[in-house]
């Protein structure tokens, strides 16, 4: 680390013993001790689980009865003719697709709206940070609860605007759109939060410039404002990317997958296989090939919105 | 810290505009963007609190009362005519009816309580170590545990769920407060913050307190730890509302509905029992009111620390 600068021992050379237990190794045994409980963390709550699905994949596993025959990669062709696998990872694909694109610029206008810190701003801030910092459970139950076809608190706004009851998760064709507008209110905040950060960074130079050019305001977030931009916002479309790619409460909570399917995310496929139909086996291969597909998806993100210079 | 500078550089582009208006007429334009702007920041702030507004009155109302007046919309849509706590009542088992359904939130919320502080004391304790040895202590090497660290930040948390249970079930820790805290007390994120906040300590402090003989912990103690307690609390923060808020996890690691945590119980109560609203209500607000006011009490910390580090939580 560039931080740390020689703390070479200068005291008494005498006092310092030979071999493995010399004064120096004593130093670096006890620096090591600061590190060895994170250290224990990571490699047994995050490193073997990944090693341990892996083998897992490989095997019949449930859990009442443990591990059984190793059956090799039949649980990873299984997933090649599994049709709802397919499916699950299309809904997912929507979801992301729905969902990123309309909170990153949602966000970014709110971020230029929000720019100048008056006491309105901060209200509005502190509005559209409570549903970040809220449960996506709670977040999820009182959704369902406004959804709802008859007693629902959207059905009664429609209402005022006479439009009539809507069905809403229980249609196939509305169940996940009604879910990422959900999610969208949820996450806002979040990338509000870093898009502001990233606005501040911008120096005010910058847009004086483009006054002088004679650039309108406008052309100054378009030419300006975007490209110093861009590291954040790639940031924040990968990160969001990466999190959506894992929804599960709300489809837990407020669909079950339904209906016909119509919200059955990856995730939530998985939960059903290894919870539900007690094949942990192929819960796990599922999870391998997700975490693949992760890793696949925002390295090519990343690549894709690197910003060109 | 990156955030830090950035604050200098507030207020920026609003772009004066080269006009030829007179006095009045500029009065009066900017008078109406002053009116429309906070009509937009009304209905974007409602947009965003609506459903809280409905949940914590609509806990506070009879349960007929919700319903009759959903229609039309109007202000006691939402603002209750007769006020009760009935369904705190019924849901903390205070009562009759909610005994009879064998309710207990005020267990699970204890849960809760114990499950996110102990998360927060144990992630304080090892965090704080691990960041100081990254920021300050000389290892051969240690680029390569900062990196073995720093790669966890990069696993998928939702996906890797089953592969944790099968992990945390081989330990047999399955079913108790240890599974629910064990699996978090060190965090990528917390350790890569806290570096961070180390580094901007300086280093002269360390090294005076080091001719004096003093040891890496007696350093730590007193010298870096006073000096990053700003840094200190937004992690906490952020670690005491990411655990707070797990639901999937506490889901399929604990089945035991004595050790279960909020969030778990109000989502399988509602599922059983679809019509009682007034107890939905009450169960959530239970569960989100609490993190909602420390983070209104600490908001500065709280955006400091996403925008540092980039995460939620």
């Amino acid at each position: 680390m560039a931080t740390v600068t020689s703390t070479a021992p200068t005291i008494q050379p005498a006092v310092r013993a030979r071999g493995i237990f010399s004064w120096r190794n004593r130093q670096l045994m006890i620096a090591f001790l600061f590190i060895v409980p994170a250290l224990i963390n990571f490699t047994v709550f995050r490193y073997i689980p990944i090693a341990s699905s892996i083998r897992a994949s490989l095997y019949e596993y449930s859990l009442l009865r443990g591990l059984r025959d190793f059956i090799g990669l039949d649980h990873y062709a299984r997933m090649l003719n599994d049709w709802v696998f397919w499916d699950s990872l299309k809904v997912t694909a929507l979801f992301v697709i729905y969902k990123v694109p309309i909170q990153i610029v949602l966000s970014l206008a709110l971020a230029v709206l929000l720019q100048r810190e008056t006491v309105g701003a901060g209200v509005v801030r502190s509005a559209v940070l409570t549903p970040m910092v809220t449960s996506v459970i709670v977040a999820s139950i009182i959704w369902a609860m406004m959804y709802h076809s008859q007693l629902g608190l959207i059905q009664s706004m429609l209402g005022a605007v006479g439009i009539p009851r809507q069905a809403f998760l229980s249609d196939a064709s509305r169940a996940l759109p009604a879910i990422t507008v959900m999610m969208i209110w949820k996450d806002l905040g979040f990338s509000l939060i870093i898009l502001l950060a990233g606005l501040k960074a911008i120096p005010h130079t910058y847009y004086e410039a483009a006054l002088v050019d004679g650039a309108n305001a406008w052309e100054a977030f378009r030419r300006v404002t975007i490209p110093l931009l861009m590291p954040v916002l790639m940031f924040v479309v990968v990160t969001q990317a990466v999190f959506s790619f894992q929804v599960f409460v709300p489809v837990y909570q407020m669909t079950q997958g339904g209906p016909l399917d119509s919200t059955k995310v990856l995730v939530y496929y998985i939960y059903q296989q290894g919870f539900r139909f007690q094949d942990m086996g192929y819960a796990s291969a599922l999870s391998v090939v997700a975490l693949i597909i992760l890793i696949i998806v925002s390295y090519g993100l990343m690549r894709w919105l690197r910003p060109q210079t | 810290m990156a955030v830090a500078d950035q604050t200098q550089h507030r207020g920026a582009a609003v772009l004066p505009r080269a006009g030829l208006e007179s006095d009045t007429a500029k009065m009066i334009r900017r008078g109406g963007i002053a009116v429309l702007r906070a009509v937009l920041f009304a209905v974007i702030s409602l947009i965003f609190l609506i459903p809280f507004i409905w949940m914590i009155f609509g806990s506070l109302r009879r349960e007929t009362e919700i319903f009759q007046y959903l229609f039309p919309l109007s202000l006691h849509t939402f603002y209750p005519i007769e006020w009760t706590l009935e369904h705190y009542r019924d849901i903390l088992g205070l009562s009759e009816a909610g005994n009879r359904a064998g309710l207990n939130f005020g267990r699970n919320l204890l849960n809760s309580f114990i499950v996110s502080t102990g998360v927060v004391v144990f992630s304080l304790l090892f965090n704080t170590m691990g960041a100081y040895f990254f920021a300050r202590l000389k290892f051969p090497k240690k680029n390569w545990l900062l990196a073995f660290v720093l790669v966890t930040l990069f696993v998928p948390f939702e996906v890797t769920m089953i592969p944790l249970y099968i992990v945390v079930r081989y330990l047999n820790l399955q079913n108790s407060y240890w599974a629910m805290i064990v699996p978090w007390f060190a965090s990528p994120f917390v350790i890569f913050a806290l570096i961070q906040y180390f580094r901007d300590i300086p280093y002269e402090l360390d090294e005076a307190a080091l001719l004096d003989g003093a040891s890496y912990l007696h350093i730590l103690r007193t010298v870096i730890v006073p000096l990053a307690i700003p840094g200190l609390v937004t992690v906490s923060l952020l670690e005491f509302q990411f655990i707070w808020n797990l639901f999937y996890w506490p889901l399929i690691a604990v089945q035991d509905k004595d050790i279960q945590v909020l969030q778990v119980v109000i989502s399988s109560q509602t599922t059983q029992e679809q019509t009682f609203w007034g107890r939905t209500f009450a169960g959530s607000a239970l569960a989100s009111v609490p993190v909602i006011l420390i983070f209104l009490a600490l908001q500065r910390y709280y955006v400091r620390g996403v925008a540092a580090t980039g995460i939620k939580g």
